[in-house]
């Protein structure tokens, strides 16, 4: 029985993209439970920047056995910032590292983000997405400069409300 | 004048002759070792929850001891803590309280029992340790690479005097239990290594910085150990040669060497060279590194110490350390996995009797049970953790003697036949092949080591020699001859069948045999698809890209290698990621046709693979003779992959059991 090649990558490509929006609804959904149990006093973003932080530091264990400093201070950055922009690539955005304007620096870019779609679907400021995700990123770092003993920084240079245009990420060593 | 424990004299035995070197005496601190042969401190999971000595350790010691013939017999390394912060593994025996002594006097009595000198480890397992509690401890909180270890407290300067106390307490009661040598471990990422190392230690008071400041406890441990085991009992060390740390910046090969000579002018009488830690990157002693690899380091820490060195890492027979030791490269031949495959292995090189060696095939599985929390066994040795049960260590004679026919002379076959002849029966092995060893002969020409497997039928074919096995090769076992023959048992042992696949396209002449491929003698085109993702499966798709072969690997299991132990798995995927394999696993051949074959996974998605030959790699139970045999009442046993593919540690283990019960 021979393959129908355009049938097989149409019910692939469903499946992918039913299962990377699921991504985003299902954090959503757990926001919210969190955010009543937490009762009436919390404030939504703290809730959301704690629980970027607790899956930047669960993401940055997965990092670790990866990464190697054996390739030099500029591949290893380039490395991290291709793993950071990858977790974009994994929820159905599009994002690329690529050398930054200054030596040492990694600039991260993303170009389509599905997440301010998500997060109005739920009701939630677009604020929150941009400062969540820088929030999740240092996390990764945090553990990563810890591991290899290179202070590491990561700053939001660009972030555009609605997932217009892109959002820009600077990924260098601190000083 | 040295101190002597206990005199013996080599000079009759042929081993003697051949490996002079390693039956020579050494003097280490004040005391005289009679030969160059230690049993290294191996966890073995064996004990008490709580950290007591049980029965089952002290037989496991008692048959090491008695394979050291005279040498150096180390019970496993004690941790040291009540806070179980230092406790690696769940059996690991404790050392925290004098409570703890009479159990420990236990193995040092078994390994003098045996006329062996018994050392005494002490361990705090570090960043590896805390196996029953939410923290370990550590010179810095560096976090974990690897998952399985719990996340890192950073200890305070009370916390290193803690621990330099528990070291001296320990190595007190370890004198006071009858021990004849100390030991201090600080290798692969126990903690030790942990201050030693700058990816682990970023402390910037005294305990940290330069080498000598990450040093510095070492030295505390050191200096306190000797005080309280005085002249007479020697202290050693462990010590990483090189750590294998360079990809998260660990020390240099240089600083380890520094640290070689601190600990030597700290008092230390021997050091045992190791490499490697638990999180490097790079293989240290799986089958596919070559054995001998390592012995060089050796050369280097005696070019840089003059206290004797000792060191294992893949050396697994006794022609290297003994030319090592001639050559004065290396001073003691350290043994950890192929005394757990052979406890008696240097005893029997003394006697002459080395073909009789059941030699480790560098599986890893007892490691990687240990990590697991399960006791310690062996893929090649079926007695191993039996050795405190008689009915394995010393099967009784069969009462009522049989006529056993054995049906395969593969490994499960041939251990079975002579375990049964040991016992007093009459055993006859029969295989259609002209030689020995089953599928082993092909599953051998896998590349990466595999060879190595090979030394199982070496022993088999020695020990079914010794015991008046008759060999039947090149016969083939029908109903006609078990008819004819009438014995009173049949076991069979005639390995798995590799059936057609089933699907279309099955019997499509671009399908071959794996074993004839394995052997050479199947044509194989440029593209192949393996089918089976399983060991043979891996080792056949390896084996062919080896030869510049594109191969993609098509199987049903959800990862390649469900059947290999995880501490050599990641082995194989590395290699196969290197070599360019495709693997598309949870998956099965839907299809075979001219262009190549249709891929189906589980969920049901299809895709083509374009190759010119497939190869099938899974196996089938073999049912052939079952029914002959019992309608013939005949007594069965069905072992190894005739009974259910699997490996050749099953097939070994089936066919001990088997011999011991028939």
């Amino acid at each position: 029985m021979p393959v129908d090649a355009e049938k097989e990558i149409t019910r692939l490509w469903r499946a992918l993209h039913a299962a990377q929006d699921e991504i985003g609804k299902t954090y959503y959904r757990w926001r919210q439970v969190a955010l009543e149990s937490a009762g009436p006093g919390a404030k939504p973003l703290d809730v959301g920047l704690r629980a970027a932080e607790v899956f930047g530091k669960e993401i940055g264990k997965g990092f670790l056995p990866r990464l190697n400093w054996l390739k030099g201070e500029e591949a290893f950055l380039m490395n991290l910032g291709r793993s950071l922009a990858d977790i974009w690539g994994t929820e159905g955005g599009i994002a690329a590292a690529e050398k930054g304007a200054a030596a040492g620096e990694v600039t991260i870019r993303c170009t389509r983000d599905p997440w301010p779609s998500w997060a109005k679907e739920y009701g939630v400021p677009m604020e929150e997405v941009a400062l969540c995700r820088e929030r999740m990123f240092q996390a990764i770092i945090e553990d990563v400069s810890l591991f290899f003993n290179v202070p590491l920084k990561i700053e939001l240079v660009k972030a555009i409300p609605r997932g217009q245009g892109e959002t820009v990420m600077r990924l260098s060593k601190a000083a | 004048m040295a101190r002597l424990l206990f005199e013996w004299d080599y000079s009759h035995h042929p081993g003697a002759q051949s490996y002079p070197h390693l039956f020579k005496p050494i003097q280490i601190g004040n005391l005289s070792v009679p030969n160059r042969i230690k049993y290294a401190a191996t966890e073995d999971n064996f004990n008490t929850h709580d950290g007591f000595i049980t029965d089952a350790d002290v037989a496991y010691m008692r048959e090491r001891a008695k394979g050291v013939v005279g040498g150096l017999c180390f019970m496993q390394g004690v941790y040291m803590d009540p806070g179980r912060q230092g406790q690696g593994y769940v059996g690991q025996a404790a050392c925290w309280d004098d409570k703890f002594i009479p159990g420990l006097k236990r193995i040092a009595d078994a390994v003098h029992a045996e006329r062996a000198v018994a050392g005494f480890q002490l361990m705090d397992c570090g960043r590896v340790g805390a196996v029953d509690v939410d923290y370990c401890h550590g010179p810095s909180a560096v976090p974990q690479r690897l998952r399985i270890f719990k996340p890192v407290q950073e200890m305070t300067k009370a916390d290193i005097q803690d621990v330099v106390r528990q070291h001296v307490d320990a190595a007190r009661r370890g004198v006071a239990a009858g021990f004849d040598m100390m030991e201090i471990s600080g290798i692969v990422g126990y903690l030790i290594s942990n201050f030693i190392s700058s990816y682990t230690n970023r402390r910037n008071d005294e305990y940290g910085g330069d080498i000598r400041g990450r040093m510095r406890m070492v030295v505390e441990i050191i200096q306190g150990v000797k005080k309280v085991c005085g002249p007479d009992v020697p202290v050693g060390i462990r010590l990483c040669s090189e750590e294998l740390l360079d990809d998260v910046r660990g020390n240099t090969p240089e600083e380890s060497m520094e640290t070689y000579q601190i600990a030597e002018q700290a008092g230390a009488d021997y050091i045992s060279c190791t490499l490697g830690w638990q999180e490097s990157i790079y293989p240290v002693i799986s089958r596919d590194i070559p054995m001998g690899n390592w012995v060089h380091l050796a050369k280097r820490a005696k070019q840089h110490v003059k206290i004797p060195i000792q060191m294992a890492y893949r050396l697994f027979k006794p022609g290297l350390p003994n030319e090592k030791i001639g050559a004065g490269e290396l001073d003691i031949w350290e043994m950890c996995r192929s005394m757990i495959a052979d406890p008696l292995m240097p005893k029997k090189v003394l006697e002459g009797r080395e073909n009789e060696v059941r030699h480790c095939v560098a599986c890893n599985l007892c490691l990687a049970r240990l990590f697991r929390d399960a006791p310690m066994t062996c893929y090649i040795n079926p007695v191993c953790a039996h050795e405190s049960h008689p009915e394995f260590m010393d099967p009784k004679p069969a009462q009522d003697k049989k006529r056993i026919m054995v049906v395969g002379a593969g490994p499960a076959g041939l251990e079975c036949a002579y375990m049964a002849a040991r016992r007093g029966h009459e055993v006859h092995v029969y295989d259609r092949r002209g030689v020995i060893g089953g599928t082993l002969n092909e599953a051998r020409n896998a590349p990466y080591g595999d060879d190595e497997l090979w030394t199982c039928v070496e022993y088999q074919q020695a020990m079914c020699a010794k015991y008046g096995v008759q060999l039947h090769l090149g016969a083939e076992v029908t109903e006609a001859l078990i008819q004819d023959e009438l014995p009173d048992t049949v076991v069979l042992a005639s390995g798995p069948v590799y059936p057609q696949l089933k699907a279309p396209g099955g019997d499509h002449p671009k399908l071959v045999n794996l074993l004839d491929v394995m052997s050479g003698r199947a044509p194989v085109g440029r593209k192949v698809v393996v089918y089976g993702n399983r060991k043979p499966g891996i080792g056949c798709a390896l084996h062919l890209a080896k030869q510049g072969k594109k191969v993609t690997l098509v199987g049903r299991e959800k990862s390649a290698g469900f059947d290999v132990n995880p501490s050599f798995k990641w082995r194989y995927l590395i290699y196969m990621r290197q070599a360019g394999i495709s693997a598309y696993n949870d998956c099965v051949i839907e299809e075979v046709n001219d262009e190549g074959v249709i891929v189906k996974s589980y969920d049901g998605y299809r895709w083509p693979v374009v190759c010119d030959t497939v190869i099938v790699s899974e196996r089938e139970a073999n049912p052939s003779l079952k029914q002959v045999v019992q309608s013939e009442g005949i007594e069965l046993f069905v072992i190894g992959d005739a009974l259910v593919p699997r490996n050749l540690s099953s097939a070994v283990h089936d066919g001990y059991r088997i011999g011991m019960r028939v």
